[in-house]
């Protein structure tokens, strides 16, 4: 700067210079924590004794998890019948799970992805587990669209397999999109992750060996690809993560705006719709989001750490949930001025129908959950209560359950034809196999919090004030 | 080929002497390569073999002797016997369907019928074209009755008190019992027989006559469905039956009669009333049809003019429109206590257009009617000139066969020993007061020859089985007489015997053998003619044996004792109901019981299926206090279906009439006389096959002798229970949508109106862009169904150069809606049944479906102006006198098919002929289709329907499967069974296309005209159109503009369905038109859905300025831009 103060010239009325005041910034690890104590404390999950609640927890989520196991094996063995579907409602709840839980996987790409390049750093305490609830919910997402057709064990015919019939995929098909997206979407976020893992792998690897734990060091270090934590390491290593980061970024976007052509692409009044990439994008990251606030604050409370997930990351979080859900909420009210103002009278009567026919309950809850919930977030004071928070975000998380609800099965019992009006209700083998699901989340959750860094122990360590080279100096 | 081994090398000799050979170039040269060739026996791989032991040899060998243990089984032969296909029926050739002509014999009538059978399976069953009048049409029942000859249920055994009889034992008790009552002269012998048309039958009724004169031979058939015998003698002082001339008829009075179903000639009528009610074009004829019931029957529903009354008033509206036909006459008395709104308006209003019509019209009663209705039909009919031209009285034989009642009392006074019940089911239908199936108990021996093993049959000792129609010999009549054969297309599967076998055996006929007793019967009416016969059975019809048509006068004085103990109309309220047993649609009198098909095919206007209801009106029900509340706003209708999640939950009621009760699921069925409850009969059968097992409740149980019809004085309590009905149509009102498109006849004929072109100013493309453009005017159909001049697409069209291209039209206006193309196309496609509980899960099957709308002009899909205020709209409640409207809907071949772009593995994909195909290999059934078909004709399995039990679906592979043999017999072989989790669809029949195609192909090499390939317009027809009995669908191809579905296509009523989709379906509809009477009360210048149309896309509020301009541009000014107020409809007698 060419600036230089002169202090023996009077004070001028108007600054040359304007010098705002620096409003001190929110502490990323707060109470000053040392890069050990981080160390400890994330790698001390692991090496610690299972705790009990851990195994309690792990026979309930397995338990659960075989609700959805026993439903797939009855649906091959049986057909497709044993679930609630029928004419005109073809597609029922296995593809509201799969929009639900596609969408909640948002969050971590978005997290690790989008904030990373923003260079959003309170993203660093909860990337890690935001992006292991990324892969878990696509996995859990992948069941539905797989066993909910009539002949899984044809579904490789949805492959672009050179075959002797030489038929090949048809490429105009928002469910062959639909395979795209959703695979690239879990490679590169699986890719991510255990990218942003191999540091922290190498740590527990080391400390490990220096226990003496030759088979979890070893099996650690296989996957820790024998980093060494040199410059070059790091260097190769944060243009890796650039560069995956800069590859999810599009796909955060893409794999939703895919998902809604299912139904925007087609012609059934209340799925015909332009405005649904955006709307459905906003709407799963909100999802993701109040997803990530359901199992990051009792992961926050049981681990003591405070300290690492601070009230700065759930305020952050909630603003993005109340930002997120009011978008939300402006789509619900777009959608009734088009219908509107398209003058089309079927695509009017979707919209009444929504809110006023026989699933008028479905979507009240669903307005009630995803426009009124969010406001809360308004006020500091609700951001401030974690158990409010806590409770919010699984109303935002019903609350999008039942907005695919209402988009799916609304549109699809009344369109054209009045004759083949009809209502849809689940099954008992429907309602289980969903259930299911929260199990297989939570069993491999439970995994991941188990052996896993749950945070990134040198992303974490790299925003502490320890890690700037001016700790402790002022700030310039 | 030759191997090298084949050619060794020569002998020493050889080569000393003999001309030099060398087997190839390669050993002329002597090469290295070809002398270590030679030395091998075995070329290729032999030399891997050389000098190795034997485990190495074993290494080579091992996956050969694998090969040959798997695939040959050693080379042995197969120990169980086959039978060489070496001696056939001439003409046959491997894969193709033969067809013989035979008939379906039903009461007094027949359908004769061409049966396609392969390798000697009949299949399927169409009307035989060499019948003219019912030109190659079927109906219902007829395509449905092959299914019944697979039936696994059906009584596989002649038994005798449960022990099996063989046939030669059967023979021989039915000629003991024959010498047994020789002697007697057959006293204390009794036969009772359904009625038949049989000339054979009859033949050996007469003799056996001569030869028992003293047995008793009563015939009994629970539903009546041909006018009274005793009317005619009455009237006419002959034994003569109407034979109704429909299409000459422009002005029809119905006086509770269905002609267009129940009805025997039904679909003889339905031909002819389509003819005169078609309309091509703007200033064609249409007839007018009044139709007067009870209960809401097709003929009803088809009416311009619909009045709702009780059964038991309908002599005194008879009368009363004598009276006002002919100014004043002295039957005046019998319409005294005759009351329904604006009554005196509404029959002079009628009577005056009859009057204008002299000889030109039609009064038509109901076969269930007292003969007095009959008399003043026939006296109006006489008056008004008709005699002779709109109808023809033709000579019938009497039928000198005693009464059920009759052979009750002898029974009872233990007149009868041996009681032989051929047919029929009296244990079940027999008037109640009989107590039938004890009274059968109480004789000593009661031989029961019958299809099933039923009531009847648990109430006699010997059960005979009965052959199905398509196994057995025999002739009929068809409802003009014209006598028909019925041939068998297969030999009893059974053993089953026929009719004529067994009264011939009981006869002690030398020659037993039915056919030779057709012969016989035949050969008399020919002259012993053999070629007679032959064309007889080859044409499928006896030429020139019509009823002979009689010269009649009207004798009024004859029909004075008719009327004198006709009972004056009661007065009917809630505590006096008036009960009315109906023949249902699709039982029949209860005979189709068990026949899938027609279980699970819903009931054209109820749409319930696998059951029958106690069917009440709206006002009933709302006395009864079971009418649904109301919707908050009327475009919802909550709870308006009174459903539980989608299924209606009937409450429950009994009927009590003279002390006897039934009791059975009620159903508010708008458009019924309102105190009078419909019953409709042929369910509830305590023995019967696994499909009619709990179906429905047994109306039967409290009908009487004398109460065949209908009976006042009935009660109706409900029990509080309520039950599951399987309906296939939740919601009953098109919402003011534009999907049947309808006009008043003088609307259309208005000069300064659109005329026919009505149907595009109220679909929404009206409104929208011209899919065609500009450009598009100018265009032929055959143009626009071959170019693509969508502007701005980024797909290609599918590439149409096929040679044909596939078009169907429907026209809305000649459908009476009777389903026979229902299951037409579920016998030609092998489409499954999905049992009441899959129904209900909604899942049914059907490739085409028939949408059933009620609209009553008052629902204008205000819900705005529900929600904030302003006029809350009308229709709210289910309406009390509705207009139906029928809609046949299939897969409709969009040519930019919503559903092919979906589809993520290309099963679903267009061909060059336009024909939206279903590859079911490649379909992984994401149902992605059947979701974005606007039309939803796209069914799905969702379950292996062919291979499991359907009351075992849910067990999954724990429960039993596979087909039973007798049920993959009745399979088209043509066509895919399709498997579970595949879905499925209306193909327009692409297996006739493709046969058609074949065919003609092979006629024209023949002929020498290799290159002309094209099939000529009727050749095809898709299973729909073949049955339909109206002539309402076409079907051919839309590139040849003489084509019959052209020129459909090209009439100005053609619209296509949400043709505003720019899915360019191939099938289109012909608008649906009627034709009320200006001068009646109830007369409405648009049909009601029309006005709901109208009301809803032009609410009075928002009719603003900018529509003024636009309504010149459409035509007349109340085609559709206008809010209409509905005229009061005419209620039931209250």
């Amino acid at each position: 700067m060419a600036h230089t103060a002169d202090s023996t010239h009077p004070t001028p009325a108007i600054l040359a210079e304007v010098k705002p005041a620096i409003l001190p910034r929110a502490e990323l690890v707060e109470h000053n924590r040392d890069f050990s104590w981080i160390t400890e404390k994330i790698c001390g999950i692991i090496e610690g004794k299972t705790p009990t609640w851990w195994w309690w927890c792990f026979g309930v989520a397995c338990f659960v998890a075989s609700f959805t196991v026993i439903g797939i094996a009855y649906l091959v063995a049986t057909g497709v019948g044993v679930w609630g579907h029928r004419n005109p409602v073809n597609w029922g709840w296995p593809i509201v799970n799969f929009v639900f839980w596609i969408g909640i996987g948002h969050a971590g790409t978005l997290i690790s992805a989008i904030l990373c390049l923003l260079r959003q750093k309170w993203r660093t305490s909860i990337n890690r587990a935001a992006e292991a609830m990324t892969i878990f919910a696509v996995v859990c997402a992948a069941i539905f669209p797989v066993f909910h057709v009539g002949r899984v064990w044809y579904a490789w015919f949805l492959f672009p397999i050179p075959n002797y019939n030489q038929i090949w995929q048809n490429f105009r098909s928002p469910l062959e999109w639909d395979v795209f997206a959703v695979s690239t979407y879990g490679t590169v976020s699986v890719l991510f992750w255990y990218v942003g893992m191999i540091p922290d792998l190498a740590v527990l690897r080391d400390r490990f060996y220096n226990a003496g734990n030759k088979l979890r060091s070893s099996l650690y270090g296989f996957f820790a690809m024998g980093w060494r934590g040199s410059n070059r390491h790091w260097s190769n290593y944060e243009m890796a993560y650039l560069i995956l980061a800069g590859v999810a970024t599009p796909l955060v976007l893409s794999v939703h705006t895919i998902v809604s052509f299912d139904f925007a692409v087609s012609l059934i009044p209340g799925w015909h719709t332009t405005i649904f990439p955006p709307y459905f994008v906003a709407g799963a990251i909100f999802s993701g989001f109040g997803m990530v606030l359901t199992l990051m604050l009792p992961l926050r409370a049981i681990y003591k750490m405070e300290d690492l997930i601070t009230q700065y990351h759930i305020d952050c979080m909630c603003k993005i949930t109340l930002a997120t859900g009011t978008m939300v909420g402006y789509a619900y009210a777009m959608e009734f001025f088009i219908a509107w103002y398209g003058a089309n009278p079927y695509e009017g009567f979707a919209f009444i129908n929504r809110a006023f026919g026989p699933f008028a309950w479905s979507y009240w809850i669903m307005i009630s959950c995803n426009v009124i919930t969010p406001q809360f977030f308004w006020f500091k004071k609700v951001r401030q209560n974690t158990t409010m928070v806590w409770v919010l975000s699984i109303f935002v998380n019903v609350g999008m359950w039942f907005e695919r609800f209402v988009i799916i099965c609304t549109s699809l019992t009344r369109d054209f034809l009045p004759s083949s009006w009809a209502y849809f209700s689940p099954s008992i083998v429907d309602i289980f196999t969903f259930f299911g699901t929260f199990g297989v989340f939570s069993v491999l959750f439970l995994l991941f919090i188990r052996f896993l860094p749950v945070m990134p122990m040198a992303e974490i360590k790299a925003v502490t004030p320890g890690a700037d080279p001016h700790a402790g100096h002022a700030h310039h | 080929m030759k191997r090298k081994f084949h050619h060794p090398a020569p002998s020493e000799t050889e080569l000393k002497h003999g001309p030099k050979y060398w087997r190839s170039l390669d050993e002329l040269a002597s090469t290295p390569g070809f002398k270590a060739r030679l030395a091998q026996e075995f070329p290729e791989g032999a030399s891997s073999i050389e000098g190795v032991d034997r485990r190495q040899f074993m290494k080579v060998m091992a996956a050969s002797f694998a090969l040959g243990g798997v695939g040959l089984a050693g080379c042995r032969r197969p120990e169980a016997n086959i039978l060489p296909y070496g001696k056939s029926v001439e003409g046959v050739i491997p894969g193709l369907p033969l067809y013989f002509a035979t008939a379906m014999p039903i009461r007094k009538t027949a359908i004769p019928l061409l049966a396609e059978t392969h390798q000697g399976r009949p299949t399927k069953l169409e009307g035989n074209p060499s019948y003219t009048p019912h030109g190659g049409a079927s109906s219902l029942h007829a395509q449905a009755s092959v299914l019944d000859l697979y039936d696994p249920d059906r009584a596989t055994a002649h038994t005798q008190d449960g022990a099996k009889l063989t046939s030669a034992a059967v023979n021989d008790l039915l000629a003991k019992l024959g010498s047994d009552y020789s002697s007697t002269g057959g006293a204390g012998l009794a036969f009772l027989a359904e009625e038949s048309a049989s000339p054979t039958r009859a033949r050996l009724v007469a003799k056996l006559r001569s030869k028992f004169p003293s047995a008793i031979w009563a015939e009994y058939e629970p539903l009546q469905d041909e006018p009274p015998l005793a009317a005619a003698q009455a009237a006419f002082g002959k034994d003569v039956k109407p034979l109704y001339r429909f299409a000459k008829a422009k002005r029809i009075v119905s006086i509770d009669a269905d002609f267009l179903h129940a009805e025997s000639g039904s679909l003889y009528f339905a031909r002819e009333f389509a003819k005169a009610r078609k309309v091509i074009k703007r200033d064609d004829p249409m007839n007018r049809l009044y139709a007067v019931e009870s209960t809401f029957t097709l003929t009803g529903s088809m009416a311009d003019h619909r009045l709702r009354l009780a059964s038991s008033h309908m002599l005194a509206f008879a009368a009363a429109l004598a009276n006002n036909v002919m100014g004043s006459s002295p039957l005046d008395v019998l319409s005294q206590g005759l009351d329904f709104p604006r009554q005196t308006e509404w029959l002079e209003a009628c009577a005056e257009d009859l009057r204008n019509h002299k000889g030109e019209c039609l009064v038509v009663a109901g076969s269930h009617q007292p003969p007095a209705v009959h008399a003043i039909a026939y006296a109006l009919n006489s008056y008004l000139g008709n005699i002779g031209l709109t109808v023809d009285f033709v000579a019938v034989e009497s039928s000198p066969a005693a009464s059920i009642t009759d052979l009750a009392k002898a029974v009872k006074v233990g007149a009868v020993k041996s009681l032989v019940v051929l047919g029929g089911n009296p244990a079940y239908n027999a008037p109640a007061e009989l107590d039938w199936a004890a009274l059968q108990k109480s004789v000593s021996s009661v031989i029961r020859y019958g299809y099933y093993v039923d009531e009847t049959s648990a109430a006699a000792g010997t059960h005979l089985a009965a052959a199905h129609y398509l196994e057995a010999w025999g002739d009929a009549r068809t409802v003009d007489g014209t006598i028909v054969p019925v041939q068998p297309m297969i030999l009893p599967l059974f053993g089953g015997l026929t009719e004529i076998e067994v009264l011939s055996r009981i006869l002690g006929e030398e020659n037993t053998d039915p056919y030779s007793l057709v012969h016989a019967t035949i050969g008399k009416l020919t002259g012993g003619d053999e070629t007679a016969f032959q064309k007889f059975l080859h044409d499928g019809l006896l030429a020139d044996t019509t009823y002979p048509v009689v010269k009649v006068s009207f004798d009024m004085k004859g029909t004075g004792p008719l009327f004198k103990s006709a009972p004056a109309p009661a007065a009917l309220s809630r505590s006096n109901l008036e009960v009315r047993f109906a023949t249902d649609h699709k039982m029949d009198d209860g005979r189709f019981i068990n026949n899938g098909w027609l279980q699970e095919c819903p009931d054209p206007i109820s749409k319930i299926t696998w059951d029958n209801a106690i069917f009440v009106s709206p006002r009933l029900a709302k006395e009864l206090d079971i009418l649904p509340k109301d919707s908050l706003i009327q475009v919802a209708r909550i709870g308006l279906a009174d459903s539980d999640r989608g299924v209606e939950m009937a409450p429950v009621g009994e009927v009590t009439i003279n002390g006897r009760t039934v009791r059975g699921p009620i159903h508010i069925q708008p458009g019924l006389s309102n105190y009078t409850i419909v019953l409709p009969l042929g369910y509830g059968h305590a023995v019967t096959g696994r499909v009619g097992e709990g179906s429905g409740f047994n109306a039967y149980s409290i009908r009487t002798s004398t109460t065949q019809a209908f009976a006042t004085g009935a009660s109706l309590t409900l029990t509080g229970e309520r039950v599951k009905l399987a309906n296939t149509q939740e919601h009953w009102s098109m919402e003011g949508r534009d999907l049947v498109r309808e006009a008043n006849l003088d609307e259309v004929q208005d000069p300064h109106g659109a005329g026919l072109a009505f149907v595009n100013a109220i679909g929404l493309e009206a409104h929208s862009p011209p899919i065609y453009g500009e450009e598009g005017e100018k265009m032929t159909l055959a143009e626009k169904a071959t170019l693509t001049p969508r502007g701005n697409s980024l797909y290609e069209s599918p590439d149409y150069k096929g040679l044909h291209q596939w078009g169907m039209s429907i026209d809305l206006n000649t459908c009476i809606g009777c389903n026979a193309c229902i299951v037409a196309c579920q016998a030609e496609n092998n489409i499954p049944i999905v049992g009441k509980d899959q129904t209900l899960r909604g899942r049914s099957m059907h490739w085409i479906r028939l949408d059933r709308y009620y609209s009553d002009g008052k629902a204008d899909g205000r819900a705005m102006a529900d929600l904030f205020g302003g006029e809350p709209s009308g229709n709210r409640d289910i309406p009390e006198d509705p207009q139906v409207s029928l809609q046949p809907v299939a897969c409709m071949q969009c040519e930019l098919a919503p559903c092919e772009t979906v589809c993520p593995v290309n099963a679903t994909v267009h061909d060059d002929e336009g024909l939206n195909v279903m590859a079911y290999n490649r379909c992984i059934g994401t149902r992605y289709c059947a979701n974005n078909c606007p039309y939803k004709v796209r069914r799905f399995n969702y379950f292996d329907w062919n291979q499991r039990e359907l009351d075992k679906l849910y067990l999954g592979p724990l429960g039993p499967q596979g087909m039973p043999e007798l049920v993959k017999m009745v399979k088209n072989p043509e066509v895919t069974v399709r498997m579970r989790g595949v879905m499925e669809k209306c193909t327009y029949c692409v297996q006739r296309i493709e046969n058609g195609k074949i065919q003609h192909k092979v006629k024209m090499a023949k002929a020498g005209r290799p290159g002309d390939v094209v099939v000529p317009d009727g050749e095809i027809k898709s299973a729909c159109q073949q049955a339909c009995p109206v002539d309402a669908i076409d079907f051919g191809n839309i590139l040849d503009p003489e084509s019959a579905v052209s020129k459909a296509k090209a009439r100005e009523h053609d619209y296509a369905l949400l043709g505003y989709l720019n899915i360019r379906p191939r099938t289109t509809y012909l608008g649906k038109l009627r034709n009320p009477n200006p001068h009646m009360p109830d007369y409405d210048k648009m049909p009601f859905s029309r006005i709901e149309n109208a009301n809803k896309n032009h609410p009075p509020a928002a009719h603003g300025e900018e529509h003024g301009a636009e309504e010149s541009k459409h035509g007349h000014e109340e085609t559709g831009h206008t809010s209409v107020k509905t005229n009061t409809r005419i209620g039931g007698l209250s």
